[in-house]
């Protein structure tokens, strides 16, 4: 749909899961491999079998005290994943507790459907809070806005009492929902980032998937000589093109750098591993293998081209196959790859960014904060995921939600994006300034634009992003923080 | 302003001064003694020009209505494509994804909002432009500075002075919210208007015992209804196409259903479409908007044209 | 009896403005007020405000490139657009009205097809800014597909595969803008005109006209001195247009929250505000650039009527 995309396209930064902050999905890593792909079959388990047994001092069944009586009340981001799962999510909630009420309200201008009565101090009681328009967590974590969700996370599991909450959920999720020590939004949609491609037209025409950046440049030589235009990305919005350089400097520099960019140090811009990344994008540009104009175009219209075959590569998050749902010609057979490896690299090649994303908070005012917490649980249960997998053909933060059934009907882009993940193996990447600097991810973002438009190069495009750390460091209105040092 | 006119009307043939034409041809006005032939290049360049702004301003108008009868992949594809078959299921989607409703809770709350606004802004135009007394000024231009506050500026307070008066979500309340935002322009245009009207029908019937409340509403205000039906238009149009307002105040707060506005809904179809791909119906919905303000304006065009002449700053 | 008159008068007064007054203040001029109380708060925007903090905000305000860039586009449109849409108002009006052939009884009348052009000109008033905007988007497109490209390209100004970038241009960003504000408001002003142009007694058109006068000498020496009150209103009105612009910015312009690129070569005073408002929990801020907005806008208005001011012609 290239021509039409307003603000369709602005609220397109929709799942723009960006304001996750990336979680290193560190830890156990190989068990949660296994999760997020064809789980275990042991999902039968459902919501109003739990704690059969138990009804002691703190109601596993009910472990916040939630009453029947108080209506709940529910806002949904009504984005690419549409509402119905929040719907269903609903139902389970109202089985668990006969005769509450339910209002359910979805829409994409979260913040100004949401801001006044934040103001006002009449929130829903639970919210997804996505989309272009979100009401950003680092804002209303500072006006003391948002629930703490720790005391869910050590709330027992809705399927096994005898665990909590936090044993149920793909490891990174926690620290991505974290605001200093504690979580506070549940980032519920699993996304993986990387370059994407036709499958079929690359075996068509014989292209390798490259794994180095040198072949990415030689299999770019090879598209463009045949009138396709190699690459193509979201320009007006330019977060999207951010997301593959700031992997490669990961790639390349390692834990080391990621913590000097994150923690705003001096010179952190400075680094080898951002030089190195910042010329191998440029290269895109400087060789001219972008889809001309993509630098103006919006997410649907650089989408909807690269659909049609006017380009051959394209930046983005795994929510990418629904939105192109119906701009998909038959037998396109899309998939993903990872970022490319630059020389010197310190993490494998087949790391990947991948995120919890579509962050989920109670407000700390909701009248009934408990039936938040509750729905919440719901969610977090294996039912609840599967719920999820069905109602909106993606996958949840959910461990061992995904019966073999539902794995089986993943769309090839799932597949793909399912594959790259667990190729990854627990090397995962993870951006945290996002979510803690809004200001400072808009001002890269420009800089960005201007590189990908060539007005800049890419030694300006340094000294800018090094500035823009600078006054964020030194902006006192700007509360800090910390990027954990235990990830990776 | 007078001696404008002796310079400018009679005894002026040719001043050297002129200032250039629209082309920067000089006029020559010893051969153009008559009016059509001075004017022929400008004629055909004017035309020409007028002709090509009218194809900007059709071509995408047209853009929009075709749009609504094409399919996905025909919007896909090149701009200029026609639909293949004209089939009316794109409209019928939109209707049924609420533009209904969205087209019912719009008409509901502009027949109250835009006759209130004609009543009150009328009323308060009249006082200040026919009687003096202390203050006229000042509550003049308290009304007239408000053409100046941009909308945005206020939303969340207005949320919470409509919120305090428990009209969030209410046809009441938007339709307050709507008069108070057009008593500026309508003031200031009607204000000009009742300062051009003549005076001695309305003494006439003082003397003959009326009120100043009857005088005004049998005597002055069906003279003003130039001037009404033109400003009545205007606000007809802006409340109609209002988005920023009713975004922030129609919002469901208890869980009832929302009372969208009709622009307000467009964009939540459109967004809607963003992620469901429909934009058929998303086209089909924007002509049912277009339509009935389109419709309402050409058949009061030429009243509109009428009742605008006074309205100009005094 | 003399003082029951004045007394029934004043009733009279206060009786009829009492509902209009009561319902502007409480809706209107009220959450103003607020909007400046807050401009002296550090306030997030989710939250009540926290403290207190005087005149800060103001002066922080004047240390911001980006608010004095976004001043200075603003001030930039704001010499632009309403004269242009004037200008081209003023002639479409013209020449709706008086522009054409001398009629055979000797009438001033205008060119033919001329109720067309009036009501196709005015079309762009009764589209939703929302529809506005996806028709924008789309001829603006900055590949080859797009409308203005596929003209550009076709008339040999460019190849396809380098597309003009229109909104993603530095330097045409403001530009591209400014034209949809044309598009947009010429037609209104259309009506405006004509309706004053209409006024004028056709006598005026007839003396000049035997005095020899050409076409265009009538148009700048009568007919546009007898519009002056028009243009004045035209010009305030457009001013404040202006100032705002901020649907088309905010969703046409590159950018994320509220657009403004590129690289804030698009931005305005309305997006600044609105993202400092909504997106950077600057609420207390963006107040107080509103304040100062609204200052702006009423000394403009001021300074024009005050400037353009002259003595009115009675006819």
């Amino acid at each position: 749909m290239s021509e039409h995309g307003l603000p369709a396209d602005v609220s397109r930064r929709q799942m723009l899961v960006r304001s996750a902050a990336i979680a290193a999905m560190v830890g156990p890593g190989s068990a949660l491999a296994a999760g997020c792909a064809a789980g275990s079959g042991s999902s039968k388990s459902n919501t109003n079998n739990s704690g059969s047994t138990a009804a002691n001092a703190s109601d596993p069944k009910n472990p916040f005290g939630v009453k029947a009586s108080n209506p709940l009340d529910v806002y949904v981001f009504k984005g690419g994943y549409g509402d119905n799962y929040a719907k269903a999510f609903e139902a389970m909630y109202t089985k668990d507790f006969p005769g509450a009420s339910v209002s359910h309200h979805s829409g994409q201008n979260l913040t100004g459907d949401l801001q006044p009565r934040f103001n006002a101090g009449t929130p829903p009681d639970v919210i997804d809070d996505s989309g272009a328009q979100q009401l950003k967590l680092d804002v209303l974590h500072g006006s003391g806005q948002l629930t703490n969700l720790d005391q869910l996370l050590n709330a027992p599991s809705i399927d096994d009492p005898s665990k909590k909450v936090r044993d149920t959920l793909l490891a990174g999720t926690i620290e991505q929902g974290q605001l200093g020590a504690n979580m506070f939004s549940l980032n519920y949609v699993f996304t993986v980032f990387g370059l994407w491609y036709s499958a079929s037209t690359f075996k068509k025409n014989n292209w390798q998937v490259p794994t180095t950046w040198d072949d990415f440049m030689t299999l770019c030589a090879t598209i463009k000589a045949t009138g396709m235009a190699p690459f193509a990305h979201q320009g007006k919005y330019p977060y999207y093109m951010l997301v593959p350089l700031m992997d490669m400097v990961a790639k390349n520099g390692g834990p080391d750098v990621q913590t000097a960019i994150d923690n705003l140090e001096p010179n952190a811009w400075k680094a080898d591993a951002v030089v190195n990344s910042v010329n191998a994008i440029y290269e895109l540009v400087d060789k001219g293998y972008m889809l001309p104009g993509t630098e103006g175009l919006t997410h649907i219209q650089s989408q909807t081209l690269w659909n049609q075959g006017k380009a051959a590569v394209i930046p983005c998050g795994s929510w990418l196959e629904n939105e192109q749902l119906t701009a998909t010609p038959p037998g396109f057979d899309m998939a993903v790859f990872a970022m490319p490896s630059l020389a010197g690299d310190k993490m494998p090649q087949t790391a990947v960014r991948a995120e919890a994303g579509e962050p989920f908070i109670v407000p700390s005012k909701a009248k009934n904060q408990a039936g938040g917490l509750e729905f919440l649980r719901i969610m977090c249960s294996k039912a609840g995921g599967a719920s999820f997998a069905q109602n909106a053909n993606s996958l949840s933060v959910v461990k061992d939600a995904i019966t073999p059934e539902i794995s089986a009907k993943l769309l090839p882009g799932t597949k793909s994006s399912n594959d790259l993940y667990q190729a990854a193996n627990g090397q995962y990447i993870a951006w945290y300034y996002l979510n803690w600097y809004s200001q400072f991810e808009k001002d890269l973002e420009d800089a960005m634009s201007q590189l990908m438009a060539n007005k800049i190069k890419p030694a300006d495009f340094i000294n800018r992003a090094q500035s823009a750390a600078d006054k964020c460091a030194a902006d006192s209105s700007v509360q800090k923080f910390k990027r954990p040092t235990s990830t990776s | 302003m007078a001696a404008d006119m002796t310079q400018s009307t009679p005894g002026t043939p040719g001043s050297a001064d002129t200032p250039g034409s629209a082309k920067g041809k000089r006029p020559r006005p010893e051969r153009s003694r008559r009016f059509g032939e001075s004017g022929a290049t400008l004629n055909v360049f004017g035309t020409g020009f007028m002709a090509i702004w009218a194809i900007m301003i059709l071509g995408p108008v047209l853009w929009v209505v075709l749009g609504a009868f094409k399919n996905a992949s025909e919007l896909n594809g090149s701009a200029w494509s026609w639909p293949h078959h004209w089939s009316f299921g794109a409209f019928s989607r939109a209707w049924h994804t609420g533009i209904s409703t969205y087209l019912k809770d719009t008409v509901i709350v502009l027949v109250f909002s835009v006759s209130l606004t004609m009543l009150l802004g009328a009323m308060a135009a009249y006082v200040l432009a026919r009687f003096e007394f202390r203050g006229n000024r000042f509550i003049y231009y308290l009304f007239v500075s408000g053409v100046m506050l941009p909308v945005y500026l206020a939303l969340v307070p207005l949320f919470f002075q409509v919120s305090k008066l428990h009209m969030l979500n209410t046809y009441q309340g938007l339709i307050l919210v709507y008069v108070a935002f057009s008593m500026p322009f309508t003031v200031f245009f009607l204000h000009a208007f009742f300062r051009t009207l003549p005076s001695a029908v309305y003494e006439a019937a003082l003397i003959d015992g009326a009120s100043h409340t009857r005088a005004f509403f049998q005597v002055m205000l069906p003279m003003a209804k130039p001037g009404l039906i033109s400003v009545g238009i205007f606000n007809i149009l802006g409340q109609w196409n209002q988005y920023l307002l009713p975004v922030v105040l129609m919002q469901s707060q208890h869980g009832e259903p929302p009372h969208y506005m009709l622009s307000q809904g467009l964009v939540s179809l459109m967004v809607a479409q963003g992620y469901s791909g429909d934009f058929p119906a998303l086209f089909a919905g924007m002509t049912i908007a277009m339509l009935p303000v389109m419709a309402v304006y050409l058949s009061f065009q030429r009243q509109v044209q009428a009742g605008l002449t006074a309205g100009t700053l005094k | 009896m003399r003082l029951r008159k004045k007394t029934r008068e004043r009733l009279f007064i206060a009786s009829f403005l009492a509902g209009p007054l009561l319902v502007y203040l409480v809706f209107v001029i009220w959450p103003y007020i607020e909007t400046f109380g807050y401009s002296l708060t550090e306030w997030s925007g989710v939250a009540p405000p926290t403290k207190v903090v005087g005149l800060k905000n103001y002066v922080d305000l004047f240390h911001d490139s980006i608010f004095l860039k976004a001043l200075t586009h603003n001030m930039i449109i704001l010499i632009v657009f309403p004269t242009v849409t004037i200008a081209l108002a003023m002639f479409f009006a013209f020449m709706l009205n008086v522009g054409g052939r001398r009629g055979g009884l000797g009438g001033v009348k205008g060119i033919p097809g001329s109720a067309f052009f009036r009501i196709v000109f005015f079309f762009p008033q009764v589209l939703s800014v929302a529809i506005i905007v996806i028709l924008f988007q789309s001829a603006y497109e900055s590949n080859s597909v797009g409308l203005f490209n596929a003209i550009v390209i076709k008339l040999g100004l460019t190849d396809a595969n380098h597309p003009w970038e229109f909104l993603n241009s530095p330097t045409f960003v403001l530009w591209c803008i400014m034209f949809i504000l044309v598009w947009q408001w010429v037609g209104f002003y259309l009506v405006l005109f004509s309706a004053a142009m209409q006024q004028i007694p056709r006598d005026y058109y007839e003396a000049a006209l035997l005095d020899g006068a050409g076409r265009t000498q009538t148009y700048f020496k009568v007919t546009m001195p007898l519009l002056w009150d028009s243009v004045q209103t035209a010009w305030v009105y457009l001013a404040v247009a202006a100032m705002d612009a901020f649907a088309l910015v905010a969703t046409l312009t590159p950018g994320s929250s509220f657009g403004g690129g590129p690289d804030e070569h698009g931005e305005v005073l309305s997006t600044y505000l609105m993202r400092n408002f909504q997106v950077l929990g600057k609420a207390g801020y963006a107040c107080a650039m509103g304040v100062v907005i609204f200052f702006i806008t009423l000394i403009l208005s001021l300074v024009v009527l005050r400037a353009t001011r002259r003595e009115r012609l009675e006819y």
